[in-house]
């Protein structure tokens, strides 16, 4: 398990745990915070592709692009699939 | 939404026989789907022209809706907000779900990215909870075909029980099929309700304990909500349905929800979520065949590019040059022809008119000075507020707009902003009032209200013509230097500022970052110009109606008391001489000057002409004999045809080696005008330095106050905005001044 900031350029990996808690800054106002980040299609089980890593990160999941803070994408861990 | 029920008669075969007003059907069809589905290209081809864009109750998201008819069937056609999810976590989240659940429309036009299936069936499946007919718009399916998706239309259909028809927005097909099942629909009930989809043995049993007793408990509750829907959100724990239904007794849920708890956890929504999710992920699986080998997408060949680490930043500052360019070079010319027609032709015709009928003479002022001089004040904006709209609306449908906020994002964190806010702030340099509405562009309302704070820092066009007078009168030699300073001063007092608002009003971590890029999309023309039209118009009738009242406002007191003689003892003069010992320590406490920066309000170039009417009291009346009307209505023409030819000159010349030709700004710079002599007496340099600082500095005008107000639908941000600008202003060219003079400038 390595959380998904890490990957490289080209690289997928399958979400196992999202980490983002209300005190770690918040994507929405009320309690529960993963909310428009699971919406979007980020979710566990999920095989995201890195496109872009940089700050802010850029990944691929089915057929969108999402770009999200570094901070963030250090939150969601993954487990490693190769290129 | 009774109010529209009975539409008055239409031609129709039953009014020969039967005198009494026919009723016509009224149909009301919510039109929901995810952002970037396509949703408001499909709006635009079905209603077009008809569209009629407002805001929701309350807030400052945009809501179109059209109302036409259909077969004989009248359908009004509601826009929702664009959402990924019906959870109550975001603006447009409730306001979509308050209207479904409360307003209970006849029809749910769900509009679906056919390339794209997963994430918009799972929005699909919550509408399908609500119990109103729901119709699929398989949207983009020739980009899906074109990818080489096959999409199983006729199994899908049998799975949701919902009918299904794919079209394509920009290519205009399936949207006559569209209308068609929309409205047979209620005549022969074809679109029935929606399947139940199956939740899992262990919620649903959950559903129905809870519906068991709140039976016996809340008799007729289950009847005034969507029954499904209200059962779902009370296993899930919605708080806010907990709320509006009084169920706040917790015992009899927990009751019910004990077994689902044990098995689960506690957090039932994030179980509901994934019940929802899979089925999104099941159903795709049973309708969508991919090809084999995905092909590397257009979109993102082009992202490598523009997203590159290096060429990033690059590549959008060329392309905002670009913008820029445009829209200035376009609407310049136009924009002068629109003031000289105000401040000629326009203005001896209405003295000519006034005086066929021996009006008296301060009627006369008032048109002209007055309202004519307030009307063209609207209008010289409206070529630049429309060009720049267009490029901004071309930007967004285009997908650019979300890669310009990727690339801008870490150099904005600085201050406390996200890369979304970068371009307001540039658009800001050229006027304020498009930069406070492209704010509109941020969701997030922290962003938005910090964002707009800072736009008028960035020094904008109307400012110009007042440092162009001054540098004229006291910089001549370092003109360029001098302005150059000013523009500069504004960005790092926007750093400044950003900083302590971070620190200050707006405490707590920046909200995170989360964003889709859209697929790159040649927008449609005609949408295009439907949104440039809707955002413009907007501008028109709101800014226009404040800033001409203002105008003549202002009027009023530099001609009040009755037959005032001199400007010092008018109205505006004598609130300027109260002001100006405020103002002395600054190095221009005079009552002129305060008066000019009164006047300046409604929009800053009217310092200028203020000053002008102040100083150079009558200087040159003895002007030439007056044109006639044929001469006036010559120069309009001619002048109009120069400058289109202008504009669509200078589009090309943007792209050529000539432009911007500095030998005639120098000149400007150099001349000698009967203002800049009298100013050359009023000021010394460094207060002359000093004001156009403060000039900078001080309060939006008149038009970006009415666009914050708008836009925030409160004036609380205008407020701050003014206070804060108003002490920013006065302690920088306090600091200016004196800090001058102490190093020996000179006072």
């Amino acid at each position: 398990m390595i959380p998904l900031g890490l990957l490289s350029t080209g690289e997928h990996g399958e979400i196992v745990d999202i980490k983002i808690t209300p005190s770690g800054g918040s994507c929405c106002e009320k309690s529960k915070c993963d909310c428009r980040i699971e919406d979007l299609g980020l979710r566990i089980g999920k095989t995201v592709q890195m496109l872009n890593n940089g700050s802010p990160v850029l990944l691929k999941v089915d057929e969108s692009r999402i770009a999200v803070d570094r901070s963030m994408a250090m939150k969601i861990l993954i487990k490693e699939a190769g290129r | 939404m009774n109010g529209q029920t009975v539409v008055k008669e239409q031609e129709s075969p039953m009014k020969r026989g039967n005198l009494r007003p026919v009723e016509q059907r009224v149909v009301t069809i919510a039109v929901a789907g995810n952002p970037n589905a396509g949703k408001s290209t499909l709006i635009n081809a079905i209603a077009g022209s008809r569209l009629h864009v407002g805001n929701w109750p309350g807030v400052t998201v945009e809501k179109k809706e059209a109302s036409f008819d259909y077969q004989g069937t009248k359908i009004r056609l509601v826009d929702l907000p664009g959402t990924y999810s019906l959870s109550p976590y975001t603006q447009e989240e409730i306001i979509a779900r308050d209207y479904l659940v409360e307003e209970r429309p006849d029809l749910i036009l769900n509009v679906v990215d056919a390339t794209n299936l997963e994430r918009n069936l799972y929005l699909t499946v919550q509408l399908m909870e609500l119990g109103i007919p729901v119709v699929m718009a398989l949207n983009i399916y020739d980009e899906a075909q074109a990818k080489g998706y096959r999409i199983d239309v006729a199994q899908m259909e049998k799975m949701l029980g919902i009918p299904v028809i794919p079209t394509s927005a920009t290519k205009k097909t399936g949207l006559d099929q569209l209308l068609e099942v929309a409205v047979s629909g209620e005549k022969g009930q074809q679109v029935a309700a929606p399947h139940q989809l199956n939740y899992g043995e262990d919620i649903e049993a959950a559903a129905e304990l809870i519906a068991g007793s709140l039976r016996n408990s809340h008799p007729g509750l289950l009847e005034r909500y969507p029954t499904r829907w209200l059962l779902l959100k009370l296993v899930e724990g919605d708080a806010e349905v907990q709320k509006t239904t009084n169920l706040t007794d917790q015992s009899l849920l927990s009751e019910a929800l004990y077994h689902l708890r044990r098995a689960h956890g506690e957090d039932l929504e994030a179980v509901l979520a994934e019940v929802r999710y899979s089925l999104a992920t099941g159903l795709t699986r049973e309708v969508l065949k991919k090809p084999e080998l995905p092909r590397t997408e257009v979109t993102e060949k082009i992202d490598r590019i523009v997203l590159h680490r290096v060429f990033g930043i690059p590549i959008f500052l060329a392309a905002m040059w670009i913008m820029f360019k445009l829209t200035f070079d376009v609407s310049k010319p136009l924009a002068d022809w629109i003031s000289t027609m105000i401040a000629g032709p326009f203005k001896h015709w209405a003295e000519a008119l006034l005086g066929l009928i021996h009006a008296p003479e301060w009627t006369v002022s008032l048109a002209t000075d007055g309202i004519i001089a307030g009307t063209g004040n609207v209008l010289v904006f409206v070529p630049m507020i429309f060009a720049m709209m267009f490029f901004i609306t071309f930007l967004e449908g285009s997908g650019y707009m979300a890669r310009a906020a990727f690339v801008m994002d870490r150099a904005m964190h600085a201050i406390g902003l996200h890369g979304k806010s970068f371009i307001p702030m540039l658009l800001g340099f050229g006027c304020n009032v498009p930069a406070i509405y492209a704010t509109r562009t941020l969701e997030n309302p922290r962003d938005k209200a910090l964002t707009a704070l800072l736009v008028p820092l960035m020094s904008c066009g109307a400012r110009l013509p007042v440092y162009v007078v001054f540098i004229g009168a006291f910089f001549p030699k370092n003109g360029g230097t001098v302005l150059w300073s000013l523009y500069v001063m504004g960005i790092v007092l926007a750093i400044v500022m950003g900083f302590i608002f971070k620190k200050t009003l707006f405490r707590g971590d920046a909200p995170m970052f989360i964003m889709e890029l859209p697929p790159y999309r040649v927008p449609s023309l005609k949408s295009l110009m439907i949104h440039t039209w809707e955002k413009g118009k907007h501008f028109l009738v709101k800014a226009g109606t404040y800033v001409l009242a203002v105008s003549i406002m202002v009027w009023f007191l530099l001609n009040l008391p009755w037959g005032v003689e001199h400007k010092r003892d008018s109205y505006l003069g004598q609130v300027g001489a109260a002001v100006a010992p405020a103002l002395s320590p600054l190095g221009f406490g005079s009552w002129e000057a305060s008066s000019s920066l009164i006047a300046g309000l409604v929009a800053k170039e009217i310092v200028v002409g203020t000053m002008g009417e102040i100083y150079v009291k009558k200087a040159e009346e003895k002007k030439a004999e007056k044109p006639t009307f044929a001469q006036d209505l010559q120069t309009a023409g001619s002048g109009l045809v120069k400058a289109l030819g202008e504009s669509v000159n200078n589009v090309t010349s943007t792209f050529g080696v000539s432009s911007l030709s500095t030998a005639e700004d120098a000149e400007k710079l150099a001349e000698r005008t009967p203002l800049r002599e009298e100013l050359k007496k009023q000021f010394t340099p460094l207060a002359a330095y000093a004001f156009i600082t403060f000039v900078l500095l001080y309060m939006p005008c008149v038009v970006a106050a009415v666009a914050m107000v708008q836009e925030f639908g409160t004036w609380k941000w205008y407020g701050i905005a003014f206070g804060y600008q108003m002490v920013l202003a006065w302690s920088m060219a306090l600091l200016v001044y004196q800090g001058g003079k102490l190093l020996g400038f000179g006072g």
